[in-house]
């Protein structure tokens, strides 16, 4: 199949063909139960060779499957509803929780972009990796608006919500943190929507509070990136 | 029920449509984060009635993870880069995400724990 212009047919095709591999991954995953079969994982592993095979520019199924990366912005309006649902578990401690998770942002953004920098010397990778703990569809969106390279930004995400997620609560344990707000807060803002998954099915007051640090620390990120980033590339480039 | 989501919809365009109003006017953040804290802002204020969201928001949020496909396929063009540090890449992540993790943790275990032990004298530095 060559796609020199790409047609309507060719899109729809691609886009259907998309959301009924994915829906099949995410069924796979609620029949089996198991969090590492994430469906978007899976769709990726099996649409590679895909392309691959039938010789369509990765160029081409963007272009194609527009739609869908359109349907980001929405996506993002509606974690606007989880974040009012939570809004009166923070209303006590609201100054001292956002300063915290507000100086998580800052350093998980200059380590991890200065990091990169240094071992990797590429820019647009470091601005993905320096996203890698905000919730998948803003991280993309914030990539894209610094330049960065917006495809390695959901993977450095997953890598982040996986390991975090599955040996953080033992981590934590480890070094005394054992307070329901403490372990909820810290894997939300490190581990996003993943973490916070797994924490709500041992315990539900773990899980609100990692909503709570997954959807304030990506508002934060936004607010704080775009005046961090070039600031970490006057010092290092 | 299909009233309840063309409602949603309409909820969460109105907003998106007023985040790219103030993206168009002040820039700053993207359009859509400013559509998402308007539309808090607005459940907040029971201008959009959260239950009649409830439902239609909650099956967006469950199947967004189909949006993120087309970005994250780019990868397709890296598998260079993947070869060559794809080590140091994962390394990246895993120390930065414990750091935080770390941080934030021996923080809010630190100032946000207070109820169960009250006005301590160095409590609030």
């Amino acid at each position: 199949m060559h796609i020199e212009s790409i047609t309507l047919a060719d899109s729809l095709m691609l886009t259907l063909l998309t959301i009924v591999l994915y829906q099949s991954m995410a069924w796979v995953q609620q029949k089996w139960q198991l969090i590492w079969l994430n469906p978007l994982l899976l769709s990726i592993v099996m649409l590679i060779p895909f392309l691959l095979l039938s010789h369509i520019p990765y160029e081409s199924y963007r272009q194609s499957t527009q739609t869908l990366n359109a349907l980001l912005e929405p996506a993002t309006v509606a974690l606007g509803y989880p974040l009012y649902l939570q809004l009166r578990n923070i209303k006590r401690n609201w100054q001292q929780l956002i300063a915290i998770l507000a100086l998580g942002v800052i350093i998980v953004i200059t380590l991890s972009f200065s990091l990169t920098i240094l071992l990797i010397h590429q820019k647009e990778i470091a601005i993905a990796l320096s996203l890698k703990s905000v919730t998948t569809p803003v991280g993309i969106i914030l990539t894209e608006q610094l330049q960065g390279d917006s495809s390695i930004t959901p993977f450095a995400i997953m890598i982040a919500g996986f390991s975090g997620a599955l040996l953080g609560p033992s981590w934590l344990r480890f070094i005394n943190v054992r307070s329901n707000i403490a372990i909820g807060l810290s894997v939300g803002a490190a581990s996003h929507v993943i973490g916070s998954i797994i924490l709500s099915k041992n315990n539900v007051h773990q899980g609100a509070y990692s909503s709570v640090a997954l959807i304030i620390s990506a508002v934060l990120t936004a607010f704080i990136i775009p005046i961090l980033i070039p600031l970490l590339s006057m010092i290092f480039i | 029920m299909m009233k309840n989501i063309i409602y949603t919809i309409l909820a969460i365009s109105i907003c998106l449509g007023l985040g790219k109003l103030i993206n168009y006017a002040i820039g700053g953040l993207p359009a859509s984060l400013y559509g998402m804290i308007i539309y808090c802002i607005l459940l907040q204020l029971n201008l959009v009635t959260p239950n009649r969201v409830n439902q239609a928001n909650q099956w967006a949020i469950k199947h967004m993870g189909v949006c993120f496909i087309p970005a994250a396929l780019g990868v397709i063009n890296h598998f260079e880069l993947i070869k060559s540090h794809g080590i140091a890449l994962v390394a990246i992540i895993l120390v930065t995400t414990f750091l935080l993790l770390t941080f934030v943790g021996l923080l809010a275990e630190k100032y946000l724990t207070t109820k169960t032990k009250p006005s301590s004298p160095v409590g609030s530095c």
